[in-house]
């Protein structure tokens, strides 16, 4: 466990809803942004749910630059990338989205930003980032290694702030995976109910945080510790008997101490990692209210755990924590809420993500 | 005012570079090291996976250790052939295709939980910053592992490897026994070029040492 207590200066996202305020209240009105999309784009295919903030296709230049550009305008200002203040980057899909556009069309633009770090450098440039910059990528717990590797460096003493930043837009590439995995179908995600078929929604995400070292004063907010595991048990199943989902929950648990804690759980819409998350939580925070809104956003991939976090901010600071939208009753426990709820009975936030390869993460949010 | 002085090291314990023929394909490195990977396994597993199951052979990992993945094109192969599966994509090479697979082929055959997994995936400046997530994690054993596999229509646009290679280092904080030290001493200076991922590769293959600055510090690499 890393308990190197940060203080967010910043945090902003932006969904299919519009920025952190607008995901903030289109989830605290139950609204769901994701539309029966045929999963192929252009080329058609069967109807899925996607939050989706442009066509599915990619586009020239990608899709998703002039929403990062517009994004990184709410970045307070610093010399990101040089000197004491590191940038981090994280994404799943990068502009792999532009590859399959380049098999379709055989424009070699397309290629351009195909790899990871060609996707980044095309960042980089557009935001005049220096080359302090590290890149991860580790499916949808990819933004907490970023949030966990600022917190290093600050502890460590080698930045004063930390710029993480977090993306992942839709493409066919990545819609016609999940697809073809079938948890991507024609069922809207419910998640942590009980159903025949589990379903999920993918959505486009984008999230930055400014990082400092130490406590927030009054009216601020701290992300105190961070908590990862890797089961290493299956490529896309868990330890039937959750034990990886017990390892993490166990871990940032010892973080929140005696909290009254509230859990923003990953809560993508599949039944078993629904089902052995939602027990895992129950017995680990006996009492906690759980919520998902992969729901209303879809799955917005390596940029969930950042996303969410800015949102949680957000609803704190309205007073009310949207519940699990698209979830229905019977649920898989009592803990799981399905309705709004008043913030202000919690001292504590526990936010947690899960990945292929049985990853899990986890952070411990408090407010000062 | 000057920087406070910070200097962070970890010393090497286990060195294994895995640098193949330049011809070799995947299903020539299939046959090549049948014996050395788990045989339910290897049908599946990419080029880079077998190489980084190569480096990883015999490697005292435990569950409370974390290990390091550097590469800059990841699954270049698979995600070409995933590309290739469209319009009825195939599932299986979706699952390879997302980085870290290369190292997940390894670990889940070998049912071997980690702590943490740092997959990394820049290039101007990887070595460097997979060096500093090393160097600022705090378990007792850190495994760095990197590597590439060779593409083809994505190597002809510069978005794949033209070499296939793969290594591992173990690094701890304990000194004795040790092969070689890594060493971050902070400073003000200007950026040299980072040691790129093939460079360092070939640096532990051989024992060279390695010296450059960063915007941040100085970087060495020394051998005993």
């Amino acid at each position: 466990m890393d308990l190197l207590p940060c203080q967010l200066e910043a945090c902003d996202a932006l969904t299919a809803f519009g920025d952190a305020d607008a995901s903030t209240t289109g989830l605290l009105a139950g609204l769901r942004a994701l539309e029966l999309t045929p999963v192929l784009g252009q080329a058609g295919g069967d109807p899925v749910p996607l939050a989706l903030r442009g066509p599915l296709d990619e586009t020239l230049p990608p899709r998703w630059l002039a929403d990062l550009q517009a994004l990184a305008t709410r970045i307070p200002s610093g010399d990101w990338g040089r000197g004491r203040s590191p940038v981090v980057v994280t994404s799943c899909n990068f502009g792999v989205g532009s590859l399959y556009a380049y098999q379709r069309e055989r424009d070699p633009r397309h290629v351009a930003p195909g790899a990871p770090f060609a996707a980044v450098e095309l960042l980089q440039k557009a935001l005049g980032w220096g080359d302090d910059l590290t890149v991860f990528s580790h499916a949808c717990v990819t933004s907490h290694l970023g949030l966990s590797h600022a917190a290093r460096l600050l502890h460590a003493g080698l930045a004063d702030r930390v710029l993480v930043f977090s993306y992942d837009f839709l493409s066919p590439f990545v819609t016609g995976g999940f697809h073809s995995l079938k948890i991507l179908n024609r069922g809207f995600p419910a998640p942590y109910s009980v159903g025949e078929i589990g379903s999920i929604g993918l959505g486009d995400g984008a999230a930055f945080a400014v990082l400092r070292r130490g406590v927030a004063a009054s009216g601020g907010f701290t992300v105190q510790a961070h908590a990862l595991y890797n089961e290493m048990f299956h490529v896309t199943g868990n330890q039937p008997d959750g034990a990886g989902f017990a390892a993490c929950a166990a871990t940032i648990a010892t973080a929140a101490g005696g909290r009254r804690v509230w859990v923003k759980g990953h809560g993508t819409g599949t039944l078993e990692a629904g089902r052995l998350e939602a027990e895992a939580i129950a017995r680990q925070f006996p009492g906690s209210p759980l919520v998902s809104w992969k729901g209303g956003l879809g799955h917005t991939l390596g940029s969930c755990g950042l996303v969410e976090l800015a949102i949680t901010v957000r609803a704190v600071r309205q007073g009310r924590i949207p519940g699990t939208v698209g979830g229905t009753d019977p649920t898989f426990g009592d803990h799981v809420a399905l309705e709004p709820f008043a913030a202000d009975a919690f001292d504590g936030i526990i936010l947690t993500s899960n990945a292929f390869g049985g990853a899990h993460a986890a952070m411990l949010l408090t407010s000062s | 005012m000057s920087p406070t002085p910070i200097t962070l090291e970890r010393y090497l314990h286990h060195v294994k570079v895995e640098w193949p023929a330049a011809d070799e394909t995947a299903a020539g490195a299939r046959v090549r090291l049948a014996d050395r990977l788990p045989r339910t396994a290897l049908r599946r597993m990419t080029h880079l996976g077998m190489l980084v199951g190569c480096v990883l052979e015999g490697v005292p990992l435990g569950s409370t250790d974390a290990l390091i993945y550097a590469t800059s094109f990841a699954e270049s192969r698979a995600l070409e052939d995933y590309l290739a599966s469209f319009p009825s994509p195939s599932p299986l090479l979706f699952q390879s295709s997302i980085h870290p697979g290369g190292v997940q082929q390894v670990l889940i055959p070998r049912q071997q939980p980690i702590a943490r997994l740092w997959p990394m995936a820049g290039r101007r400046r990887l070595i460097e910053q997979a060096l500093l997530a090393a160097l600022i994690e705090p378990a007792a054993t850190v495994a760095l592992v990197g590597g590439e596999e060779r593409g083809t229509w994505l190597l002809e646009h510069g978005m794949a490897s033209d070499t296939a290679f793969a290594f591992c280092t173990l690094l701890s904080t304990d000194p004795s026994g040790a092969i070689g030290r890594v060493e971050f001493a902070r400073a003000d200076g200007t950026a040299e070029a980072c040691p790129d991922l093939q460079s360092f590769a070939l640096a532990l293959r051989d024992r060279q040492p390695l010296a450059w600055a960063s915007s941040g510090g100085t970087w060495r690499l020394t051998w005993s």
